[in-house]
C-alpha cells in the first residue's frame, strides 16, 4: 500500500517531527549506488536502489514497536538498518518504509564478571571495542570493520572477522535479543524468557532460538527490528585504551610487550595450511587473517608503503613497484598471514612466540623480513585489532566485491588459492579490473569457536564511475560464479549470494528465480525452514527477499 | 571546481559512514566518537558527506527539487572538514569537503541559500565586513599604537586584523596583543587599517564563490601595491583563506598565524613570561588552522588510470589529510606559561570536533550551530579544564554565545593568555 498524508502524520505522531522525512532529496540519501559495490550483488552501473516510501528514525523500542504495528496495520512493508554498510540494508521496494536505527546508539550494559555488554542497533565495534577495553575486555569486531553495527552482524549476518581466533564468529556472541516481530508484538529470547535482565544466554524459549531468529546468514533486516541484543566479550590484555601515534593515515600504535604483529610467508599453501592448523591445535594467536593481500599479490608491497606514510599517495604506486627489491619484498609475502600475539601475561607470551617459532621451524614458514620494521609491525597491530580501515576495500577505483568466496575447511581454500588467482589474473587482462596479480584472497585463519574454518574472498576492485569497468566486473563475477558452480566448489557462489534478493535493476528479484535459486541450492531444506518461521513471525509479508526461503512445494 | 566535476567522485562514494566518525583508530569512548556536527544534530544520512554526494547526484541529475530540505542539507555543512579528514583514512581519490563546497556554489547559483545570507552579502558589498559595521571605523581598533597605514605607506609586513577583531569590542585587547607581540619581534610591518577588507573565506564556506572571489582579488591587489609579502594574522578563518584559497587566486604570499610567530618568539629567547597563570586549559584546534591550514600546493593535473582502473593523478595531486596543520604550536605555547596545565580533549588536532561557527551556520541556523558549541563545551568540561582555549575569534564568539553567560568554562583567545603572562 502507498503512504499517504493520513499515514504520513499518523508515522510523524510516532517519531516526532524532526525524526520524519518523506523529502524525496533526504530519501535519496537512503539509496544505495550499485554501481561501486553492493556485497555479493552486482556491480550494477548507474542504479541505485528503489527510494522507498518514507525514513524514519525511532528513538526507542516503543517508538519501533509503534511503527511496526502501523505498519501491519496498513500492511506497509519496512526495513530497518543500522549503519547502511552494504545494499542489503536498503529497501527493494519504492512503498517500503526505512528504519535508520542510528538514534538508538547507546552501550546499555558492559557486565564486566560476566563478559556481556548489551547494546542498541546504532553501537558500532570502534566505540563498544573502546569502552569495553577500559575494563579489561575486548568485542568481536566483525570483518565488515568498525564501522559497522555490532548488533546488526550478530543478528543479520555472518559476522566473520580477523578477530575469529579470539572471538569466534559474531553470531556465536549473540546472546540474549529484544525482538519487535514483523507483526509488532516484542519477544525477549534467551535467559531473558525468565528475566528481564539476564542477557548471559542466547537459547530458548525452546530449541535455539539463536538459530531460529537468524536462519542461515542472518536476517538480513527482513525479520522485524531487533532492538537490544547482548554479546560476549573476550579477554583484553591490553591497556585501557589504544595509544595512536604518527599522522594520518599512517597510524599505530604501542602495546606492552604481550602483544606482537607478525607478517608469516610460506613456500607453498600447504605450508600455509599446516601453520594455521597448528596454531589452532596450540591455541596460539589472538587474531590470524589474510589481511594485506586484499591490496593484490603484485601491488600490496607498494601499498602498505603507501598507506603508511602520509606523505606518500595512490599515484606513488608506480614509483614504488619499480623501486629495487620490491619484487623480492613482494615474492616473501606472496603466500601470507598476519598474526597477532597476545598474551594473557608475558609468560604465556613467551611461549606463545616460542611455539610460533618452532610450528615455523616445521612447516617451513618465516616471518616476513620486509615487514619487520617496528613502523609495521605497529601499524599491523592497530589496523588489526581495530579494524577501522576496512574502507580501504575501495581503495583503488571505488569499487569492489569478493568473490571465490569459500567457507570451508582452511584445506579446501589453500588447495584453490592459486586456481582461483589463475583465473581472475586472466580476466584482469582483459582490462575492466583492477590488475593485482589475479590472487588477492583475504580472510580469517580461523572460523566458528575459533578454529576449524577458513573463509576466503579473492577481491576484485574496479573503477564504479566506469561503466566499461563496471560491467567487465559484473561479466568476471558471472563467469567467476559459473565456474565454482562448475567445479561444485561453494554452493551458490559468494559473489552473486544476494543476487537472489535483488535484481539488476535494484527491486526485488522475481520469486520464480528466487525459488529456482533456492531449490538448486545444496541444502534447500535450510530456505523451506527459513520459510515456515518467517511466515510463523511475519504473516502479512513485510519484509523483504533478504530473508531467503522456498516454499515447500519447491 | 564546479559540481558537474564531481560527476565521478559521487559515483564512487562508497556511503562506508567513515565520515561520521573521528578515525577510529582514534575512539577512545562512544560519547566522543562522531566527528559530524551536521548529521550529529539532524541525523539524517543526507547531513553527512556520504548523503551530500547521494544528494549532490540528485542536484546534477535534476531528480529532485530544490527545496528547502536540499538548501538545509547543503548549507547546514559547517565546512569544518571532519569528514574530510577520515573519509582520507583509506580513500585516496574523494574530496568531499570540496564537493560539499561545490554543492552550495552549485545552489547559491541557483539562489537557493538561506535568507540571512543575504544580509551578509549586502553588508559586505557595502561596507566591506560581515557585520555591516562602518568601513571607516575598521582600523580603530589600533589607535594609539602606531602602526604603519599600508594602504599609504610601504612594508613586508602586513597584520590582517579580520572582521572579528575589527569590530568586536570585546577581543580588541586580544588584537592589540597580537599586534604589541610583533612590534617586539622587531618586524617592519603595518596594517590597512580603514582600508582592510574582508578575506571572503566565510562567504566563500557559504558556496558565494563570486563575492569571494572578487574581496580575495581586491586584498591581493592592495597588499601587492603596499609592497607586502608576508601576511601575518590572529584569525583563522582569514589564515586558511590566505593560505590554501588565495594562492589560487594569485596570492602568493608568505602566510602566518599570530601562534607561529609567537612559538617562535618563545623558541629564540625573545619572548619571556614573567608571570604565572595557575589554570587548567583544554585547547580547542579551529578547523581553519589545524587540519585546512595545511600548506597550499599547486597543482595542474589530470586523473589518469594504472593497471587498468586504479584511479591516480599526473602529476601526484597533494593530499591534504590534515595531519600536517597548526597543531605543535598553540600547544608549545601553552606548555610555555608557567602555571598553565593543558589537559587534551578526546577529539584533537586533525579529528578536533568544530566548534559551530563554520559554514553560515552561525549566521543562517543558530540554534544548530549553539548546539554545536555547547557538544564541544561539553567535551571540554569532561577534562576537568578551567578553561577553553582556542586560536581563533570565531570560535571564541561561538562557544561564549552559547553559554550565554550560564557557563563555567572560562573561553579564552590564546592571545589573551599569552597577555596575562607577560
Amino acid at each position: 500500500m502507498s503512504l499517504t498524508d493520513t499515514h504520513y502524520q499518523e508515522l510523524e505522531a510516532i517519531v516526532g517531527k524532526r525524526n520524519i522525512s518523506r523529502d524525496p532529496a533526504v530519501l535519496d540519501g537512503y539509496r544505495y549506488n550499485l554501481s561501486h559495490t553492493a556485497i555479493h550483488l552486482g556491480p550494477h552501473f548507474d542504479v541505485l536502489t528503489p527510494r522507498g516510501a518514507a525514513v524514519l528514525l525511532p528513538g526507542n523500542t516503543e517508538e519501533v514497536q509503534a511503527i511496526v504495528k502501523f505498519c501491519n496495520r496498513h500492511k506497509i512493508k519496512f526495513k530497518p538498518s543500522s549503519t547502511f554498510w552494504s545494499a542489503q540494508g536498503y529497501p527493494n521496494d519504492n512503498e517500503t518504509i526505512v528504519l535508520d536505527m542510528r538514534r538508538m546508539d547507546r552501550i546499555l550494559e558492559i557486565d564486566e564478571k560476566n563478559m556481556v555488554a548489551v547494546v542498541e542497533p546504532g553501537v558500532i565495534g570502534a566505540t563498544l571495542q573502546a569502552e569495553t577495553m577500559k575494563r579489561g575486555l575486548n568485542c568481536h569486531i566483525q570483518g565488515s570493520g568498525c564501522s559497522c553495527s555490532i548488533l546488526a552482524g550478530a543478528t543479520a549476518w555472518l559476522g566473520s572477522g580477523p578477530g575469529n581466533l579470539y572471538g569466534g564468529w559474531q553470531y556465536e556472541n549473540l546472546l540474549g535479543t529484544e525482538w519487535v516481530l514483523p507483526t509488532g508484538e516484542i519477544l525477549r529470547t534467551g535467559s531473558l524468557v525468565n528475566d528481564a535482565s539476564a542477557w548471559y544466554c542466547g537459547e530458548g524459549p525452546g530449541p535455539s532460538m539463536r538459530g531460529v531468529l537468524r536462519g542461515m546468514f542472518g536476517t538480513k533486516g527482513s525479520l522485524g527490528v531487533f532492538t537490544k541484543c547482548a554479546v560476549k566479550l573476550h579477554a583484553w590484555p591490553g591497556p585501557q585504551k589504544l595509544p595512536v601515534y604518527g599522522k594520518a593515515p599512517a597510524y599505530t600504535t604501542k602495546l606492552p610487550a604481550n602483544f606482537r604483529a607478525y607478517t608469516l610467508g610460506f613456500p607453498d599453501w600447504k605450508s600455509w595450511a599446516d601453520t594455521a592448523h597448528m596454531l589452532w591445535d596450540n591455541g596460539i594467536g589472538y587474531t590470524g587473517h589474510r589481511q594485506f593481500n586484499f591490496l593484490g599479490r603484485d601491488l600490496k608491497w607498494a601499498m602498505i608503503q603507501i598507506l603508511t606514510d602520509p606523505s606518500k599517495t595512490i599515484s606513488d604506486l608506480e614509483e614504488l613497484m619499480k623501486e629495487p627489491g620490491y619484487a623480492e619484498a613482494n615474492q616473501s609475502m606472496k603466500i601470507d598471514f598476519q598474526l597477532i600475539v597476545t598474551g594473557m601475561t608475558q609468560r604465556d607470551f613467551d611461549w606463545q612466540e616460542e611455539t610460533l617459532n618452532e610450528i615455523l621451524s616445521i612447516t617451513g614458514g618465516y616471518i616476513v623480513e620486509c615487514m619487520e620494521t617496528e613502523h609495521l609491525r605497529n601499524y599491523t597491530l592497530l589496523y588489526l585489532l581495530r579494524l577501522g580501515h576496512k574502507a580501504l576495500n575501495l581503495v583503488y577505483g571505488g569499487g569492489y566485491d569478493g568473490n571465490f568466496g569459500m567457507i570451508n575447511s582452511i584445506d579446501f581454500g589453500a588447495q584453490r588459492a592459486e586456481e582461483a588467482g589463475a583465473f581472475k589474473r586472466e580476466w584482469e587482462e582483459k582490462g575492466q579490473i583492477v590488475q593485482a596479480g589475479g590472487d588477492c584472497m583475504m580472510g580469517p585463519i580461523g572460523g566458528q569457536g575459533g578454529g576449524g574454518t577458513g573463509l576466503w574472498e579473492n577481491f576484485t576492485c574496479f573503477d564504479s564511475s566506469d561503466k566499461e569497468s563496471t560491467d567487465g566486473a559484473l561479466a568476471f563475477f558471472d563467469a567467476s560464479f559459473a565456474y565454482t558452480k562448475e567445479k561444485g566448489w561453494s554452493g551458490c557462489g559468494f559473489e552473486k549470494l544476494n543476487s537472489l534478493a535483488r535484481g539488476y535493476d535494484g527491486y526485488e528479484t522475481p520469486k520464480e528465480i528466487r525459488d529456482a535459486g533456492h531449490a538448486h541450492a545444496p541444502q534447500p531444506a535450510i530456505f523451506r525452514y527459513q520459510n515456515k518461521v518467517y511466515q510463523a513471525v511475519n504473516p502479512l509479508d513485510l519484509g523483504d527477499t533478504y530473508y531467503e526461503r522456498l516454499d515447500d512445494q519447491q | 571546481m564546479d559540481l558537474k566535476d564531481f560527476s565521478k567522485e559521487i559515483e564512487r562514494c562508497s556511503a562506508c559512514s567513515y565520515c561520521k566518525w573521528i578515525p577510529f583508530d582514534q575512539v577512545q569512548s562512544i560519547r566522543y566518537a562522531k566527528n559530524c556536527p551536521s548529521i550529529d544534530y539532524f541525523n539524517f544520512n543526507n547531513y553527512s558527506a556520504r548523503g551530500r554526494y547521494l544528494t549532490s547526484r540528485s542536484v546534477l541529475r535534476d531528480q529532485v527539487e530544490l527545496t528547502e530540505e536540499v538548501m538545509d542539507i547543503a548549507h547546514t555543512c559547517l565546512t569544518c572538514g571532519a569528514c574530510d579528514v577520515a573519509c582520507k583514512i583509506s580513500r585516496y581519490n574523494l574530496e568531499p569537503l570540496e564537493m560539499t563546497k561545490a554543492l552550495k556554489a552549485e545552489l547559491v547559483q541557483k539562489g537557493v541559500f538561506p535568507e540571512p545570507q543575504k544580509a551578509l552579502l549586502e553588508n559586505l558589498k557595502k561596507e566591506l565586513n560581515i557585520f555591516g559595521e562602518d568601513r571607516k571605523t575598521r582600523g580603530a581598533w589600533a589607535e594609539g599604537l602606531g602602526l604603519k597605514d599600508l594602504s599609504t605607506e610601504k612594508a613586508d609586513v602586513v597584520f590582517h586584523a579580520g572582521c572579528s577583531y575589527s569590530y568586536q569590542n570585546e577581543l580588541s585587547g586580544t588584537v592589540r596583543t597580537a599586534v604589541q607581540i610583533l612590534k617586539q619581534s622587531g618586524v617592519d610591518f603595518g596594517i590597512m587599517g580603514n582600508a582592510e577588507m574582508c578575506c571572503g573565506a566565510r562567504i566563500n564556506s557559504m558556496g558565494h564563490t563570486e563575492a569571494y572571489e572578487k574581496l580575495a582579488k581586491a586584498n591581493i591587489k592592495a597588499w601587492k601595491k603596499a609592497g607586502v609579502t608576508t601576511i601575518v594574522t590572529a584569525c583563522s578563518d582569514g589564515y586558511h583563506a590566505f593560505k590554501r584559497l588565495y594562492p589560487e587566486l594569485g596570492g602568493d604570499f608568505i602566510v602566518y598565524h599570530i601562534v607561529e610567530y609567537i612559538d617562535q618568539l618563545i623558541a629564540d629567547g625573545k619572548l619571556k613570561f614573567t608571570k604565572e597563570v595557575p589554570l587548567t586549559v583544554t585547547y580547542h584546534d579551529p578547523c581553519h588552522l589545524g587540519r585546512q591550514g595545511e600548506e597550499y600546493e599547486k597543482w595542474d593535473g589530470k586523473e589518469v588510470k594504472f593497471l587498468n582502473q586504479i584511479v591516480m593523478h599526473e602529476p601526484k595531486k597533494p593530499r591534504y589529510n590534515g595531519s600536517n596543520g597548526i597543531y605543535d604550536e598553540p600547544r608549545r605555547i601553552l606548555a610555555s606559561i608557567p602555571g598553565v596545565k593543558l589537559q587534551e580533549m578526546e577529539r584533537i588536532r586533525e579529528y578536533s570536533y568544530c566548534c559551530g561557527a563554520g559554514g553560515g551556520a552561525r549566521e543562517s541556523y543558530p540554534e544548530y550551530s549553539g548546539w554545536v558549541a555547547n557538544e564541544r563545551l561539553h567535551e571540554a568540561a569532561d577534562t576537568g579544564a578551567e578553561a577553553l582555549v582556542t586560536a581563533c575569534p570565531w570560535c571564541k564568539s561561538n562557544f561564549s554565545d552559547a553559554q550565554k553567560g550560564q557557563g563555567s568554562m572560562e573561553i579564552v583567545d590564546i592571545l589573551d593568555l599569552v597577555q596575562r603572562a607577560l
